[in-house]
């Protein structure tokens, strides 16, 4: 009884994935239109490709060295991007550097982003007391130093992937509460709502049925936007020597021990420097244009 | 809301973010697995000091009873020895101020000398070649890290055309140019990546300004666009990003940290990544807390001060 009401409570719109059609729609719409969508697909999808296949695509292990060799970019020698001052060549580690520099941005953003919209959801349906608390704490986790948090949680508990993306994921739990709160309370009094609410169905289906699907595209943008975010402060941790773990190469730990080479070999250091700009920037660009694409007001995100 | 209620929920604000900073510090120490205090002071240290260190950390009083000491010696400006040199941490931190500080202010300074007017001239003449240009720099500014922009300028300015130093600090009473001179390049590093993210915020908030009623309102009564866009426009769209700005103060931090290690300047951040090689925790507690501190007061200060220059803001809900 209660399945089938709900279904006539969901069908007003089509969905796939929990999407509804029409953002996708959308999307596709100001991507055909819109330069900066365009720029910035490419660049992510490049830069997934990239991290997926880089076992199958890399001419080198990343981690083998070459006694003796020591050499700037050829774009066609045997070392295209040039080799470290082990001999290593470059190109494969940026391509094994790419998948840590996703994982750990989408590892940290889910990781927040759970806890977050879990926050929101909680606190916006609910309202009352428990809206009081959770926002309270959102407020105050607003406000905190996170990347300085984040240095101190690697510095006690030791470098190490997961423990880089809890010390970086932490920082977005609140942008996700406050962001998800905020459509559930504008979606609240909508009629669907209500009506699950006549109907019978429990605060789960609600909550999770009924309200989360409708709130998913500033969640959606917010995701690609801290996906950037999250991805600058890992090459942060690892410049710093903090990240993954010192012999896997990630952008930024190249970035850092090219420094020693800098004058002799600026390009140890400068092609994972320009990898993080170009894909940051890639990531930003296309959150940019899902925010116009859903028509998501830019707001406290920052 | 009165504006005294305004700023006495502020401080109190600050107050409870400080207090919860200084409880996830403590949290996290308490949580290293085994001996903290053996961990701080390595494998191969004698028993007697290991256990001389458990005695001044109080790890063996209960947690409430630790917690309690910890919160008190906190609020007299006690935040322990240094492991690596005994002496206090409070003054080891106070004496790597002074460049951490430089670098922060100059570095806030550069982006809003230039975000905001950026930001004004985006919105104003939105879609045409400024925006563009603005939009740019504001994107490039938010997608690269502090320490790759200041590689870049030492590659740039100081190794190239050796025009500036590249290493370093000198302190301001030695001579202001020589201090302006060390601190221009890792302010501009710090700075470009907190300018991004406040030109955007200042051309959305614009753009949502100059659609307000009360400006067409104004417009039609035939004050000059430049009057109405100043005097009404301005002072209202600077309110969220006055708020912003003190909560990226933190960007402008954690870039701090990175980017004096870059300029080899010894500031607060280069200590607290020796005392992490060190695992010197006293320091590390003490640094995470005191840069926490200099945070939240400088947003607090940021937002009373526009507070009180601006009487007409609403002192709304707090959201």
């Amino acid at each position: 009884m209660s399945t089938s009401l709900s279904d006539i409570v969901k069908t007003d719109r089509a969905r796939i994935f929990g999407i509804r059609t029409d953002l996708i729609e959308q999307f596709v719409d100001t991507l055909q239109q819109d330069l900066k969508a365009k720029v910035g697909l490419v660049i992510v999808s490049v830069f997934i490709l990239a991290a997926i296949f880089a076992p199958e695509l890399t001419p080198y292990d990343p981690m083998a060295q070459e006694y003796g060799v020591f050499q700037p970019p050829t774009l066609s020698g045997a070392h295209p991007l040039g080799t470290d001052s082990y001999g290593r060549d470059i190109l494969s580690r940026v391509m094994y550097g790419a998948r840590i520099s996703l994982a750990v941005g989408l590892g940290a953003v889910l990781f927040g982003g759970f806890f977050g919209v879990l926050i929101g959801l909680l606190s916006g349906y609910y309202g009352g007391w428990i809206d009081d608390v959770l926002m309270r704490a959102v407020d105050v986790m607003w406000a905190f130093p996170w990347l300085l948090i984040a240095i101190m949680l690697v510095a006690i508990f030791g470098q190490g992937f997961w423990n880089v993306i809890f010390a970086v994921g932490f920082a977005y739990i609140d942008d996700f509460a406050r962001i998800t709160r905020g459509e559930v309370l504008s979606v609240r009094e909508e009629e669907y709502i209500l009506a699950a609410e006549n109907v019978g169905l429990s605060d789960f289906e609600i909550i999770f049925e009924e309200t989360f699907p409708n709130t998913v595209a500033p969640i959606i943008v917010q995701f690609t936007v801290l996906v950037a975010r999250a991805m600058l402060a890992e090459s942060t941790l690892s410049f710093l020597g903090l990240g993954v773990k010192p012999t896997t190469p990630t952008w930024g730990a190249m970035l850092g021990q090219g420094r020693t080479f800098l004058t002799q070999a600026p390009w140890i250091s400068i092609i994972p420097g320009i990898l993080i700009m170009i894909t940051v920037l890639g990531i930003n660009l296309f959150g940019d244009a899902l925010r116009d694409a859903f028509d998501v007001k830019e707001g406290d995100e920052a | 809301m009165g504006m005294r209620r305004y700023i006495a929920k502020r401080v109190g604000h600050a107050a409870l973010v400080i207090y919860f900073v200084a409880t996830v510090v403590f949290i996290a120490v308490r949580s290293i697995p085994g001996d903290p205090a053996r961990l701080m002071l390595g494998g191969d240290a004698p028993p007697e000091a290991i256990e001389a260190l458990r005695q001044e950390l109080r790890l063996d009083e209960p947690v409430y009873i630790q917690y309690f000491y910890w919160m008190r010696d906190i609020l007299f400006g006690d935040l322990g020895e240094s492991i690596f040199n005994n002496q206090p941490v409070l003054d080891l931190l106070i004496g790597v101020a002074g460049p951490t500080l430089s670098i922060g202010l100059v570095g806030m300074a550069i982006a809003f000398l230039i975000a905001i007017p950026a930001g004004i001239v985006s919105a104003t003449r939105r879609y045409q070649v400024e925006d563009y240009l603005a939009t740019l720099f504001s994107f490039i500014g938010i997608s690269v890290p502090g320490f790759f922009i200041g590689i870049l300028l030492i590659l740039v300015f100081a190794n190239r055309f050796e025009f500036l130093p590249a290493f370093g600090y000198v302190k301001p009473q030695e001579g202001l140019v020589t201090w302006f001179s060390h601190v221009i390049l890792p302010a501009l590093a710090v700075g470009v990546p907190y300018g991004g993210i406040i030109m955007r915020m200042t051309r959305s908030s614009m753009l949502e300004v100059l659609n307000e009623d009360y400006m067409r309102t104004a417009r039609s009564k035939g004050l000059s666009p430049r009057l109405v866009l100043y005097k009404h426009g301005l002072q209202n769209a600077l309110i969220p990003v006055v708020t912003v700005s003190g909560i990226l103060f933190a960007v402008l931090l954690g870039g701090v940290v990175s980017v004096e290690i870059v300029f080899g300047i010894r500031g607060m951040g280069r200590l607290l990544i020796n005392s992490i090689n060190r695992r010197d925790f006293p320091v590390i507690q003490g640094g995470v807390i005191l840069i926490s501190i200099v945070f939240v007061f400088m947003n607090l200060l940021v937002d009373l001060v526009y507070t009180m220059i601006n009487p007409k803001i609403k002192y709304g809900g707090g959201e």
